[in-house]
């Protein structure tokens, strides 16, 4: 009661919040209810664990005032080091007036160097580790011996007295129990070790951090073991100094040097997971090494060989020239698993639409004569282009006699801007060859080159003499007519060169360059939806047709808002940009966003935070990705960033082993069809499903319909293997 | 072969040089159609028999789609039913991307049999019942408004029903070409279609999706589309701006005329028609002219029929006698007259023998099987000295005949078609006596041969 007159509501939201971090971030983590569970075990000791908690609250209050951003301090990352420190000293010193004075006064240091830290080694991209705890912790253990109020502890050697006094006899039992536990040593030793990362020792504790830790994410877990094992291993091949192997080393440095370059800091992956075969053992090394200076001081080493293992490791693989495979974590999701999916899914479908958006440059259909690297021109510096000319039915090119270029398809077929661009260039004056003629002193004959950014340029080329509609320098939209085919330059027969470059010139090597959608259809007539990619020879390519009634109703504005309703839920979602411009639904009752992109011609999600039981989550999943065209016969396919409805079991099996392989993959398909007999007429339906690819075979386990009609989605339908759900839209 | 013999006539000289080899002719007999011999489709299908080859219907409709898409970015073909609807027909479009378009209540009934959803039918036509309406109100169809009575009558239905009429008004205008086609639709030229799209829009009752047109039939002159699109895109835009209300196609309508000769033309079809690739061109690059095809692209609907089946259809039929004339004429009978070749009062068709022959050609009229004057095939027509039995192929009847074919002394014969790989399917059977007399009722005091 009086702490909230001492204290605002948002205030106490602020500090819980940190606090709760703070325990959570020893093990990389930002998820509240593993922090809870760190907390408790923290306690088994309860003095350490008082100092502990003390040394963090001190820490958050004293950053919630100094005004550090509150989203940073919020996530635990300024007073983790404080944490540790108040962990540490509980550990050491006796509990006396001076000692708490102490503790405030280190807490605050630590939360000082944390900040101080953070923000220099932020600059060069690397994180700041435990060093601000090792740093106040040797000022506190340098100083310490000066006081006469502080006193080293002798309590950890009756450590089941504190037991008792804590939890009672139960809590011993328990303990005793576990203690007692025959096991083999050297799994009673990775329990301990883990404990000692909270400066306990303790079969107990490290159980059940180690359930937590497992619940919390299996990658970190195993990536633990694998740090214990390749450490004991290396010692027993070293015949090393068994004494500088305590459980702390073993836990602090080795265990979470595994952990942070496996999975924390390194997006997940076979090579990670490999590289702790070396990192560890380099950071046991320095142990020793850095164990022979201090301990002249009387300073032990603490976690410094795991901040300096890792530092200069993310600091190094900084330096590479080219991205390399193992690949840093662009953004932290606090969770290796997470960090793993989510890479992967941004990786696959997000990146490519970094892409300049380019278009096929014509109407219709139009086959690619020669694709890049192809045998006839296209060669040497100029090898990543595309010929395009129009076919029958028969694959042939020309209709009569085939001895004109008018006879010939594509001549004299409007030649399009395959983006927005400023007219660069233009050759406009080279008579049309006769066919089979080759006019190779202006090769390129009548040209357009196209700027569409800086460093971005396409080409057009044996365009019709005196064709050009567009002048230098003139704005053209994409889709505008710029010219007609023809059969100047290089060219024995009617066809269009197109190319993209990177520098304005007519003789300009080619650059290789996806386009970003266009429809193929094959020899039975199948059409499919392709997005960034290069067509290749001999495909017949098209470009996507969009339905301006699809656009008007998944063009959703910034502060657009929607009723849904099924027969259990309701809810509204409002349209928001975030800073950068990513636009997302907000579900006001469930806390809930879902990133979406909407380009003008492709609809998708990219990211859901959330609570998976809203309206908005189902949605997310049914309409993953929409492609915004009625062409009869689109079907996409995509996946989800990883297999969301699985059994858990399966699921935690998928996560032990998804750096080296992915078990199952859930992909999404849609196809959007007319409303059928039942829908009111022209309203669109997509039809989508999720269908996890397991060994070989594949189970729908969700079909979803969403109706659009007249410009809006009316509603949208789900059914899985356990209920059908009809979810009405309004706005 | 055994020489056939001819009964010896004298015969005008025409001019030419002599040559030791006679008189040659250029005919090639046609034996085949898509690789199956006419003989054995005579043989199995009896004579006379109607022949459509699916390969050239695909290919024609390609062609045509070609020439359109990789011109202009939206363009949506609609099958004129009237021109052929046998169902076989119709799929072969629809499964080719067609939409249907039709003009009276049961070609409306036989497109949703096909399968074609109600949004993809346009409903054209004068002639409109209120069911028939009321039907295409609720399947979504696309009503091109006739004349203010149909507009009227429909407003009449909106308070009737819930469903909103999809609707677009046909208009007519002068193109530059005679003789204007100013029977359907609203006019142009004297504000007649601004009026109604005022009242359709301010109305409030119905959804204007686009505008129609169809300028003429078998036109020989592309300009006239020229001419026609512009005015509908004038229309158009005075909708878009001051009607507030954009529009979703222009539809062009059809009237690309197939390569058959018109009767009375100085030059054979194939020579004095434009390609619809020329009609393409005209089309769009006006509209892309317009400034239509980039930002603001309605889609471009066109209705044609003839120029996608024409040439698909064959009549195979058989001499049944030759004579001659009180002028000394050489006359031909054939077992199929304009009881099912209805075209052949405007047209003057192709006609081919389906065998070997003689090198002697004669100029002669083909006259069909009817006990009427009016049946006529061919006025006169140069080919070779026809035998009873010999059998002959028709060229170019795809369009119009299997719809205005006339039950009229005789019934109407087997229509096959032959698939792309050369198979042959029955595709309407010849009607029988029993089918003819189905519908009939007889009185009661007739039932008797004799009056009591």
């Amino acid at each position: 009661m009086r702490m909230k007159y001492l204290l605002k509501n948002e205030q106490v939201h602020f500090i819980t919040h940190t606090v709760l971090n703070s325990y959570a971030m020893l093990f990389f983590s930002n998820r509240s209810g593993f922090a809870l569970l760190v907390m408790l075990v923290s306690f088994f000791n309860p003095y350490t664990g008082l100092a502990g908690l003390m040394a963090t609250l001190v820490a958050a209050v004293t950053a919630y005032f100094m005004g550090f951003s509150r989203e940073q301090v919020k996530s635990g990352l300024y007073t983790y080091s404080a944490l540790l420190l108040g962990l540490g000293m509980g550990t050491f010193y006796e509990f006396s007036g001076g000692f708490w004075l102490l503790l405030t006064l280190a807490s605050i240091l630590a939360l000082l160097l944390s900040a101080a830290l953070i923000a220099r080694l932020g600059k060069s991209n690397l994180p700041a580790l435990s060093l601000a705890f090792i740093l106040s912790l040797w000022v506190v253990i340098l100083s310490a011996r000066e006081f006469g109020a502080i006193g080293l502890t002798a309590r950890n050697i009756y450590w089941l007295n504190e037991m008792y006094a804590t939890g009672g006899n139960e809590l011993i039992r328990l303990v005793q129990w576990t203690e007692e536990w025959p096991m083999p040593a050297a799994v009673s030793g990775f329990f301990r070790s883990v404990s000692a990362i909270l400066f306990q020792s303790n079969i107990a504790a490290g159980m059940l951090l180690s359930i937590a830790l497992f619940l919390f994410s299996r990658m970190a877990l195993s990536l633990m073991i694998g740090g214990y094992a390749v450490a004991i291993l290396f010692i027993r091949l070293m015949d090393g100094y068994a004494g500088s192997v305590n459980y702390y080393n073993l836990g602090t440095n080795f265990m979470l040097v595994s952990v942070a370059l496996g999975g924390f800091y390194i997006i997940p992956s076979v090579r990670s997971y490999l590289w702790s075969l070396i990192t560890v053992p380099i950071s046991y090394i320095l142990v020793i090494a850095l164990w022979k200076i201090t301990y002249t001081w009387g300073l032990p080493v603490f976690s410094l060989p795991f901040c300096i293992t890792v530092i200069v490791f993310i600091y190094v693989l900084q330096l590479r020239q080219a991205g390399g495979k193992m690949v840093l974590t662009p953004v932290q999701y606090y969770s290796p698993e997470e960090n793993l999916y989510r890479y992967l899914n941004n990786r696959d479908r997000v990146y490519s639409q970094y892409y300049f958006r380019l278009a096929l440059p014509f109407m219709g259909e139009w086959t690619v004569s020669q694709g890049y690297d192809g045998k006839i021109t296209h060669k040497g510096d100029w090898s990543k282009a595309l010929d395009f000319v129009i076919t029958d039915t028969e694959g042939k090119t020309w209709g009569g006699t085939g001895t004109r270029p008018e006879d010939f398809y594509c001549y004299t077929k409007p030649v399009l801007s395959p983006a927005d661009a400023v007219v660069e260039e233009i050759q406009n004056w080279v008579d049309d060859n006769p066919v089979g003629g080759n006019n190779t002193a202006q090769n390129w004959g009548n040209t357009i080159v196209l700027k569409h950014a800086e460093g971005l340029y396409t080409k057009l080329s044996h365009l019709k003499k005196g064709s050009i509609k567009v002048n230098k320098g003139d704005y053209v939209k994409k889709g505008s007519l710029l010219a007609y085919c023809g059969n100047s330059g290089r060219s024995p027969e009617p066809h269009l060169h197109f190319q993209v470059q990177a520098t304005p010139y007519i003789d300009s090597r080619t650059l290789p360059y996806p386009l970003a959608f266009f429809l193929t259809r094959d020899q039975s007539g199948a059409v499919s939806f392709n997005s960034f990619r290069v067509p290749s020879e001999n495909e017949r390519v098209s470009n996507l047709q969009t339905d301006p009634l699809l656009l008007q109703a998944f063009d959703f504005k910034p502060g657009f808002r929607m009723k849904v309703k099924s027969d259990r839920l309701e809810e509204e979602w409002e349209v928001m940009v975030s800073v950068y411009n990513e636009t997302y639904f907000w579900c006001r009752e469930k806390n809930s966003y879902a990133y979406f992109v909407n380009d003008g011609q492709v609809f998708f999600f990219t990211q859901y935070f959330g609570n998976t039981k809203s309206l908005l989550y189902t949605f997310y999943l049914s309409a993953y990705k929409l492609v915004l065209s009625s062409t009869p016969g689109i079907q996409i396919t995509d996946h989800y960033s990883r297999d969301i409805k699985g059994n858990i079991f399966f699921r935690w099996v998928q996560d032990l082993v998804a750096p080296f392989y992915l078990l199952s993959r859930l992909q999404f398909r849609s196809i959007c069809i007319p409303g059928g007999e039942e829908e009111a007429p022209g309203s669109l339906l997509f039809r989508t499903s999720a269908i996890r690819c397991l060994s070989g075979k594949e189970k729908n386990i969700q079909s979803a319909q969403i109706l659009v009609q007249g410009g809006k989605i009316r509603l949208f339908r789900v059914q899985t293997a356990h209920q059908q759900t009809e979810i009405v839209c309004e706005y | 072969m055994k020489k056939t013999w001819q009964s010896p006539v004298i015969q005008k000289m025409n001019g030419g040089l002599m040559n030791k080899f006679g008189t040659r002719t250029e005919y090639e007999p046609v034996k085949h159609i898509d690789g199956v011999s006419v003989q054995s489709l005579i043989k199995e299908y009896g004579s006379p028999l109607f022949v459509l080859s699916e390969r050239t219907l695909r290919r024609n409709y390609r062609d045509a789609y070609r020439a359109f898409s990789t011109r202009y970015p939206s363009v949506q073909f609609a099958w004129s039913y009237k021109t052929n609807y046998l169902n076989a027909v119709c799929r072969v479009f629809h499964q080719e991307g067609s939409w249907a378009e039709v003009v009276s209540g049961f070609e409306y009934q036989k497109a949703l049999g096909n399968g074609v959803p109600g949004p993809q039918i346009i409903f054209n036509g004068p002639e409109k019942t209120n069911e028939e309406l009321e039907l295409a109100v609720r399947n979504g169809s696309l009503i091109h408004i006739d004349h203010f009575d149909e507009l009227f009558q429909l407003l009449a239905i909106t308070d009737r029903i819930p469903e909103k009429p999809r609707v677009a008004i046909r208009v007519n205008m002068d193109t530059g070409v005679y003789p204007v086609w100013d029977r359907f639709g609203f006019n142009y030229e004297n504000g007649q279609a601004w009026d109604a799209l005022k009242r359709i829009v301010t109305s409030g009752k119905m959804t204007l999706t686009g505008l129609h047109c169809h300028i003429g039939t078998f036109m020989l002159s592309t300009n006239a589309y020229r001419q026609a699109v512009k005015k509908l895109a004038d229309l158009a835009w005075r909708c878009k701006t001051e009607l507030n209300t954009p529009l979703q196609y222009l539809d062009l309508g059809g009237g690309f005329p197939s390569t058959n000769t018109l009767r009375g033309s100085f030059l054979p079809g194939t020579d004095a028609v434009p390609s619809v690739d020329e009609f393409a061109e005209a089309i769009t690059a006006q509209l892309t002219e317009l400034g239509y095809g980039t930002q603001d692209t309605p889609k471009l609907i066109l209705e044609s029929g003839r120029v996608l089946v024409d040439d698909a259809g064959y009549l195979l039929s058989t001499v049944v006698a030759t004579k001659r004339l009180s002028d000394g004429r050489r006359a031909t009978i054939l077992d199929a007259g304009v009881n099912l070749l209805f075209t052949s009062f405007w047209y003057d068709h192709t006609i081919s023998p389906a065998q070997d022959f003689t090198h002697h050609t004669e100029d002669m009229a083909l006259f069909g099987p009817l006990c009427m004057n009016i049946d006529v095939l061919r006025q006169s027509s140069n080919l070779p000295l026809l035998n009873r039995g010999d059998q002959v192929v028709i060229h170019k009847t795809g369009a119009y005949n299997m719809t205005q074919w006339m039950q009229f002394i005789h019934m109407r014969p087997n229509v096959v078609m032959i698939d792309e790989e050369g198979n042959t399917h029955l595709i309407r059977e010849a009607e029988t006596l029993e089918y003819l007399q189905q519908p009939e009722k007889i009185p009661a005091h007739l039932q008797q041969p004799e009056k009591k």
